[in-house]
């Protein structure tokens, strides 16, 4: 048994670890890095922040999140729905199970109304990702038999990067699912062992590795048999790249059934582009009207884009906030990931109740002048697609280092409402809005997008950039030697941060923390806030 | 009546004994460790050794592909 | 085989992008317009008052420069270029017509965009939209482009004429330079070929490089010479092959898989002539520039293009090419780095052997090959399996 150290005990400040029990241990005192077992990631414990958010954390996140996980699967197909697709399919029993620990890396060491707005960005991603795996299991034919029931007679699949709104017209009959979201690009986040099956799968086939590890593993799902047969037809599109285009070819290939190609001009600047793409939206219509038989609704489409235009608004709101104060209450990883899903999903109701509660704490911060990120040493731009195996790196950036990752390049794409007033103008809008996308809005049409980084830096009021080094991005790759020379001529402190997108291999967790350590001592000349994060084997977490 | 808060105090015992379970649960991250060590392992062993299609043997149809929609 | 009377001629043209006959035709006031793609059709770069040069970077060693500013992870080709334009080597452009049509290159006509590289004070660089798709839509919307981007463009910066008989005249000569590439090309087709595929690979290229109004004469004339040519007594090759893949503007490459023993009597690839050197057809009423739109969509077999029905048709495609070239194997080969080629050359070599029964061998490759002993080795066992089939189906009938 261990002996008790008397004279430890006697030189215990009692004041101060009934303040530090109360309120939690002030930054910098922390020592979250002790926390992780070695290797795993796993918690010794988990963090105590004071009763408070202690008991915040374990109701309304931990047991809340449970206990809603349990319930989207009742409301959205029943646990038998559940048990089978999670037997069959990898990312479904690889990914689901731990999501939890998925908020804890994405929110450790926040408190107040910080963990709280983040936390209810979480949920509302667990929300959509259950409905979207149930939806496909509830049509899946290889979990019935091989029979094609009615369910997927009513449900469309379309790549991950097709924006969910092209199908608003027809969403009171027929359900839209991306065939990649939930089992490449939400498992990424949540466990990113799980990917590596599918890069090792299409590499197996003859692929070599240099092309870019999303569209890799978009198509190794298929090579795998890891795809569920639950639509009749297929929508795909040209975003984000070069391989996204290429990798289609395979998913075709073994989809097998007919498919729509929808695709989004290069050159979107040019005025000229833009009937191009509403007509190729009108065609898509046009396809699934002669597929299904039934006719395209526009009274759905604008109720769906009046909603889809609240959530934008909202948003433009929260930029303000974050750009002008330092009120804003959501972390970089929640911000970066919220955005793009809802972005990219389209309306879901789900949205709109987490603004609604997100709404209430950004106005009491904002009214209480709230401090939500007090140990902010630096306010981080983070541009260009971010390694979905360390989203949550900037959580560990503020708690190590006070970096605080304001705003990313995915959240900016896009940035605009949509007309609902005429179908005429509304096409146009759509089209835009569907050029826009996440990849694509800073990185095509001409390279001068890719330097709206300046012009979001001086608007976030930001001193510093994490500049993405996805190093199999062809796009961003052809283009680094600018950023540097701009750097330079600019003056500005940017950390290139190397990664493979999915793929931890190529560059750990591990060696992206050494990268920012080394530049915050060496460059910046900065003493970590929290000494024991700055190097940790999390070399198998999730 | 006596009864009654003797029910009610066992129940409010066994729910704080429930609420404290979970607590620990919770606290010492054993829904992690229980997944990591357990579930996961178990899981990845069953979809490692899984029968599936082999995609290769597909038919990829050239000369007509102009796909039917068959509802 | 007897000498080509041109072979050297045209070699020596094919050393750097500012070749003799390219500073003629400037010397004669015309402007060089640079591209690097298909998509940007050339006709309309060969408009009276100028010409155009697909872009190349022969004799490229290590890109240091362009790897600073592109990085080591692109696609080798559209560095070299880059390399290419910094050490001065495109300061004869006038004018570089641009496509989105894939990252690297794009990234690379980006530079020229944005930099100060292109030492000529009235350089420009104009980006043209290519669709994806060869639907109604998509040829109005690459007509509109082409007006807009390049022939307003040309009109306005050149004075270039645009008009429809300007167009005509430019497309009867492109079609004369595609008919003598296609005749030569013919002689591919023969059971014992009387052309080889490296000199294919050279004329082809000349024919891209250089101004057409230059180079036809001495197209017509090789033309006229292969009539008469005899194959060797002796046959010089064991195996035939079609060559398909991404960019290959190297006729050293098809040179090394023909010392190797095959001849190579097919060139699908970018900067070959299957597809590429199909005569443009204007009908009764059509304005010429509708008909070049629908041409180079139409006949394009990029990995770009999205439908369904396209991309399974390339692979029919190749092994229609296979058939008619009565190759014995076909050898894909993709540039490292390159995304479309990376998974067409996968599904290429997956999808031929087995629904088609053509022997392939798929390689990925550099721009410059310097490893060509590796690449040597692949060949030379390649061409020893589809021998070995050969003489197996021989004993089987």
């Amino acid at each position: 048994m261990k002996k008790i150290d008397w004279k430890k005990l006697k030189e215990t400040d009692w004041k101060k670890a009934a303040k530090d029990f109360w309120y939690g241990k002030p930054h910098g005192e922390r020592r979250l890095g002790d926390l992780y077992m070695p290797k795993t990631g796993l918690y010794k414990h988990r963090e105590w922040r004071g009763v408070k958010d202690t008991f915040y954390y374990f109701h309304n996140i931990w047991l809340y999140n449970y206990a809603h996980m349990v319930m989207d699967i009742m409301k959205f197909g029943g646990p038998v729905t559940f048990a089978k697709g999670l037997w069959r399919y990898r990312w479904m029993g690889q990914t689901y199970l731990p999501v939890l620990h998925w908020f804890d890396r994405g929110l450790e060491g926040m408190r107040g109304e910080a963990l709280r707005a983040s936390a209810w960005h979480y949920r509302a991603m667990v929300c959509v990702s259950i409905n979207q795996f149930m939806n496909m299991f509830k049509a899946d034919a290889n979990l019935h038999g091989g029979q094609h029931n009615d369910a997927w007679k009513h449900t469309f699949a379309h790549k991950e990067t097709v924006w969910g709104g092209v199908f608003y017209p027809w969403q009171d009959r027929f359900t839209n699912v991306p065939m990649e979201m939930i089992p490449y690009f939400v498992t990424c986040h949540v466990n990113n062992h799980t990917v590596l099956n599918y890069i090792d799968a299409v590499q197996s086939i003859g692929l070599p590795g240099d092309p870019c590890p999303m569209c890799q593993a978009e198509a190794g799902l298929f090579v795998l048999d890891d795809m569920p047969d639950y639509a009749p037809l297929v929508v795909t599109t040209n975003e984000a790249c070069d391989g996204s285009v290429a990798s289609t070819a395979i998913q075709d290939w073994y989809l097998d059934i007919p498919l729509f190609a929808l695709p989004q001009p290069m050159q979107f600047d040019d005025p000229l582009v833009q009937e191009h793409c509403a007509n190729e939206i009108r065609e898509l219509w046009k396809f699934i009207e002669d597929q299904t038989g039934v006719p395209f609704d526009w009274g759905q489409l604008k109720k769906r884009l009046e909603r889809q235009n609240e959530l934008q608004r909202f948003e433009w709101e929260k930029w303000d906030v974050a750009a002008n104060t330092n009120h804003y209450p959501i972390n970089g990883v929640a911000q970066a990931l919220y955005r793009i899903y809802q972005s990219q999903y389209g309306d879901h109701y789900i949205w709109h109740d987490t603004d609604k509660r997100v709404r209430k704490i950004l106005e009491k911060c904002v009214e209480q002048k709230i401090d939500t990120f007090p140990k902010t040493r630096h306010r981080v731009i983070a541009w260009s697609c971010a390694p979905l195996y360390y989203s949550h790196w900037c959580t560990w950036a503020y708690n190590c280092w006070g970096l605080n990752c304001i705003i990313n390049m995915d959240s900016l794409m896009f940035d605009m409402t949509i007309r609902t007033d005429n179908l005429d103008d509304c096409v146009m809008d759509m089209a835009l809005y569907h050029e826009w996308a996440p990849m694509r809005r800073m990185a095509v049409g001409g390279m001068h997008h890719i330097f709206e980084l300046w012009e979001n830096m001086e608007k976030f009021h930001c001193d510093m950039v994490m500049m993405y080094d996805q190093l199999q991005c062809k796009g961003m790759q052809g283009v680094h030697g600018l950023f540097e020379d701009e750097f330079r001529a600019r003056n500005i402190h940017a950390i290139w941060m190397p990664h493979a997108l999915p793929d931890k291999r190529t560059v750990s967790r591990s060696e992206i923390r050494t990268i920012i350590n080394d530049y915050m001592t060496t460059v910046m000349q900065e003493e970590p806030l929290d000494p024991s994060l700055l190097d940790f084997d999390d070399s198998e977490s999730w | 009546m006596r009864t009654l808060f003797k029910i009610l105090g066992k129940a409010l015992l066994i729910l704080g004994g429930l609420y404290a379970l979970l607590f620990a649960v919770f606290f010492f991250d054993l829904d992690g460790k229980a997944l990591f060590y357990g579930v996961e392992p178990f899981l990845v062993k069953h979809y490692d050794k899984m029968q599936r299609r082999d995609p290769l043997k597909q038919t990829y149809e050239t000369e007509t592909p102009s796909y039917e929609y068959k509802v | 085989m007897r000498d080509l009377k041109h072979l050297i001629f045209f070699e020596n043209l094919l050393q750097e992008a500012n070749n003799d006959l390219v500073k003629q035709a400037r010397n004669e006031g015309n402007k060089a317009l640079g591209y690097t793609c298909y998509f940007m059709p050339e006709v309309l770069l060969d408009l009276p008052g100028c010409f155009g040069v697909r872009l190349r970077a022969p004799r490229s060693a290590s890109p240091d420069m362009a790897t600073y500013y592109m990085s080591g992870r692109t696609c080798h080709y559209g560095r070299s270029l880059m390399e290419r334009a910094l050490e001065g080597g495109f300061n004869f452009l006038d004018a570089q017509m641009a496509t989105e049509t894939c990252t690297v290159t794009c990234r690379f006509q980006e530079h020229l965009q944005r930099m100060d590289i292109i030492q000529n004070p009235d350089f420009f660089c104009e980006f043209c939209d290519v669709p994806f798709k060869k639907t109604e839509n998509s040829f109005v919307h690459f007509r509109k482009q082409l007006q807009a981007h390049v022939l307003d463009k040309l009109h306005e910066k050149f004075g270039v004429d645009v008009s429809d008989q300007a167009l005509m005249a430019a497309i009867q000569q492109h079609n004369e330079v595609c008919r003598l590439i296609t005749e030569i090309g013919s002689y591919r087709k023969l059971d014992e070929p009387t052309i080889t595929g490296y000199e294919f690979h050279v004329i082809q290229l000349v024919s891209l490089v250089c101004p057409k109004y230059l180079i036809l004469p001495y197209l017509r004339e090789t033309a006229e010479e292969m009539k008469t040519r005899e194959p060797d007594r002796k046959r010089t090759w064991r195996v035939k092959v079609a060559l398909a893949g991404a960019e290959n503007d190297d006729p050293d490459f098809t040179k090394l898989i023909e010392s190797c023993g095959a001849r190579v009597v097919a060139d699908r690839y970018c900067y070959g002539s299957l597809p590429g050197r199909e005569e443009i057809r204007v009908e009764e009423g059509q304005a010429p520039l509708d008909a070049i739109a629908r041409h180079y969509l139409e006949t394009s077999m990029c990995p770009r293009f999205m439908p369904q029905d396209l991309m399974r048709g390339r692979k029919k495609y190749l092994a229609d090419i296979v058939r008619e070239y009565k190759a014995d194997g076909l050898i894909v080969a993709s540039n490292k780095f390159c995304e479309y080629w990376s998974y067409e050359r996968t599904m290429d070599a997956l999808i031929l052997p087995r629904d088609f029964g053509i022997p392939t061998c798929s390689i990925e490759k550099e721009y410059v090959n310097s490893a060509s002993g590796q690449l040597r080795t692949r060949f030379q066992a390649f061409i020893e399996s589809v021998e070995i089939k050969k003489i197996q189906e021989g004993a089987k009938k």
